[in-house]
């Protein structure tokens, strides 16, 4: 089952996502990286039907690249997320659309805030100081509700993901497995190991 | 014995729909000492209505009383499955079952049709043996709870809220130095029954035509003002001390 | 001869009783017991009640038909379903603690439900699932509870009980019976130790330190916060406490109130409400560089 997870804290955001790909009941692969780096501060996870989310994902990562080359700085992470979500909505009209879920992570380097954006297949929207799409999301949103500090230190914010993955692999029948973790803050983007 | 031939005679299911929805709305408040158990009178299946006077609320015993909502047939049935039982019970006791014990029993009844259910929602109200008032609600398979205020069946949705609001205060702050009352005097009750069935006539389509009031009062508790109602009977049988009585009403009738 | 005669003669007095008999039994739904009070849960002490069920093919698909609220929201029969229950066992007992809310399709039917069912002043069940499905046969096992203890005098162990009531439903599975319970108590004999068991409609009884039921479980595993990411649960949450001498009532909170004010003044409490909002309110992630002065 696909999961992935993001939360918000001093500074930065942590997006985190599991690495299996997998098609009916066969695991084909437990390395894969479902988190595409946009620009300099921002990241996207992306899951849902398998075809579309690497094909979505691609889409956007060119057209938020093609914005940076022509202007010579990035677009924001509030603008991207609205273009995006405006790109599924289009593709939600048409006559195939894509079916992939979305969590939008970036540092906004002018106003030294974090953003994180929750964005579903149906182009629905909202600005969230932690999310999570899959059935993990059953299990880790009320553990934020509980646990996740918007001060918290980098540190902290990690640690908080790591509850929130073990509750997810004690509780969920099918476990995700393995995880890959990006931080995105006013240094850029980095990959951690848990 | 003849045979009848019949060309390729295959075995025939046919869907089995023994179920019927006849409209109207039954509510209950209980007070400190009295009950009052109220239903609108319209029968209706779709958009026509088969009778403007067909009973939704039974007197039981002279300190209970059974409103019934849902499938009418289903509905009459149980009733007379209930009042049967406690007619059994009279004979082998020689008193009248206490108004627990026959919460408990409908319970039982209707589990016994867990499988085959009977489509209906039945709201209990009388006096306790400790000549408190009390109103059971269960669901069609004998989920019960003793509540103080109830409302069940077409305008369920509309009714409840306003008795959540008024017998509840729900939503609602006191004024500072002051709490709600636990209990409300009887005719603020009685105003707030009619006032939920008219309003419940405006809005919806199956409710109308006829209202009737059961009010049942404890063993020595007054008139409290029950006597000025217009539309007043007296139901009382028995000398245990529990008084029943009916107000009959008109609703709109369009 | 004579008995053999008796038996199949149509016209001996032993065939008039037969037949009086056979007719008795046939239009007979109730036992002789019935004219007295024994006719509910009374009659029961000697085995399993009976059912009516309707005479179809499929019983079952009848009864899905008329009354699964999940296959069909415009299906007529709607029956009250509870949602999030948990319990767990420590070293001081059991806590048992549920929401009150019971909804029919969409509408919340009560906002007061008693989930908790007090089988006994020592054994406690929850209720998810069907309503009516758990009050009615943890009732019935309370009555076989007693009647174990008036025949051994000996009060019925936790797991007994467990059993017994997961041997109950396992009976009728597949006719949709829908219940997620937990029983909870305190073995007196024997371990002397605390015990909780879920029990399901499907025939599943597990022991365990920690569960919970429900829509609203899989928020409550992790937190308190079922009542708000759940919208089949809410209203208000029942706390029990087992102890070596039976169960405790500890009181009735309200969801919201402990989402915006919090429990009050309570040993471990956050001094104020559980919600996130009210958690962390003036917090910000911003970060920005000190000014230079």
């Amino acid at each position: 089952m696909e999961t992935s997870f993001a939360i918000t804290g001093k500074g930065y955001v942590i997006v985190a996502a599991d690495t299996t790909s997998a098609r009916s009941i066969i695991k084909m692969k437990s390395d894969e990286d479902k988190i595409k780096t946009l620009s300099p501060h921002l990241l996207m996870a992306y899951s849902g039907e398998p075809g579309d989310t690497v094909q979505f994902a691609e889409y956007v990562e060119r057209n938020i690249r093609l914005y940076h080359i022509r202007n010579l700085y990035a677009l924001r992470p509030s603008a991207s997320a609205a273009w995006i979500r405006r790109a599924l909505a289009t593709s939600l009209r048409s006559r195939k659309p894509y079916s992939v879920n979305l969590l939008v992570g970036g540092y906004d380097t002018s106003e030294h805030t974090p953003h994180l954006y929750w964005i579903d297949y149906l182009g629905t929207m909202s600005e969230v100081p932690f999310g999570a799409h899959g059935y993990g999301a059953y299990f880790a949103l009320s553990l934020l509700d509980r646990y996740h500090d918007p001060e918290a230190p980098l540190e902290e914010g990690l640690a908080t993901l790591r509850r929130c993955i073990d509750e997810v692999s004690k509780r969920l029948v099918v476990t995700p497995g393995k995880y890959k973790v990006k931080i995105v803050d006013k240094d850029g983007v980095r990959e951690v190991e848990l | 014995m003849q045979h009848v031939a019949v060309p390729h005679a295959q075995p025939q299911q046919r869907q089995f729909n023994p179920y019927s929805e006849n409209g109207g709305t039954i509510l209950a408040i209980a007070g400190a000492n009295f009950s009052v158990i109220a239903g609108d009178t319209r029968q209706s299946e779709g958009y026509s209505i088969q009778t403007r006077y067909a009973p939704k609320v039974f007197r039981l015993t002279d300190k209970a009383v059974l409103a019934t909502n849902g499938f009418a047939a289903d509905g009459n049935m149980f009733v007379k499955k209930v009042r049967q039982r406690l007619e059994w019970y009279r004979h082998a006791h020689a008193k009248d079952m206490p108004l627990r014990a026959i919460a408990r029993l409908i319970q039982t009844m209707l589990y016994a049709r867990r499988f085959f259910p009977y489509y209906v929602y039945n709201i209990l109200g009388g006096i306790e043996e400790d000549g408190s008032g009390a109103v059971y609600s269960f669901d069609p398979v004998g989920s019960y709870e003793r509540e103080a205020c109830r409302a069940a069946g077409a305008a369920s949705s509309l009714v409840q809220p306003f008795l959540d609001n008024q017998i509840y205060f729900k939503n609602q702050t006191p004024a500072p130095g002051t709490t709600h009352p636990a209990h409300l005097p009887l005719s603020h009750v009685l105003s707030l029954v009619i006032d939920s069935f008219t309003s419940a006539t405006e809005r919806h389509i199956e409710v109308g035509d006829g209202l009737e009031i059961y009010v049942v009062l404890a063993k020595g508790s007054a008139l409290q003002g029950l006597d000025a109602i217009q539309g007043l009977s007296e139901l009382t049988t028995t000398d245990d001390g529990e008084r029943m009585f009916v107000i009959r009403r008109n609703l709109k009738r369009d | 001869m004579n008995s053999l005669v008796d038996r199949f003669s149509t016209t001996s007095a032993q065939s008039e009783i037969r037949r009086a008999q056979a007719l008795a039994a046939d239009d007979e739904e109730f036992s002789d017991a019935a004219w007295g009070s024994e006719a509910g849960f009374g009659s029961l002490a000697k085995g399993v009640p009976t059912f009516s069920v309707p005479s179809i093919a499929d019983p079952s698909a009848f009864l899905r038909l008329h009354t699964d609220d999940h296959a069909d929201p415009n299906c007529r029969i709607k029956i009250q379903h509870g949602t999030t229950t948990l319990a767990f066992r420590f070293k001081g007992g059991v806590i048992v603690a549920v929401d009150s809310r019971a909804t029919a399709g969409s509408y919340i039917a009560s906002g007061t439900v008693k989930k908790v069912i007090e089988i006994n002043p020592y054994l406690l069940g929850t209720m998810a699932g069907g309503a009516a499905d758990c009050q009615y046969w943890e009732t019935y096992l309370g009555i076989h509870c007693r009647l174990h203890e008036l025949r051994n005098r000996e009060r019925i162990s936790v797991s007994a009980a467990s059993k017994y009531l997961s041997n109950l439903v396992y009976g009728y599975k597949g006719m949709g019976l829908s219940m997620g319970t937990m029983i909870c108590g305190w073995d007196k004999t024997r371990c002397r130790v605390p015990a909780v068991f879920y029990v399901d409609s499907d025939g599943t009884r597990l022991k365990g330190d920690l569960f919970s039921v429900g829509s609203g479980s899989t928020h409550a595993y992790v937190s308190t916060a079922a009542g708000h990411r759940d919208a089949f649960s809410g209203n208000t949450c029942n706390l029990y406490h087992i102890k070596e001498d039976g169960w405790h009532f500890i009181g009735n909170y309200d969801i919201s109130k402990m989402h915006y004010d919090g429990p009050g003044d309570v040993p471990g409490g956050p001094g104020k409400g559980y919600g996130y909002d009210i958690r962390v309110e003036g917090r910000s992630s911003a970060n920005p560089p000190p000014v230079a002065t």
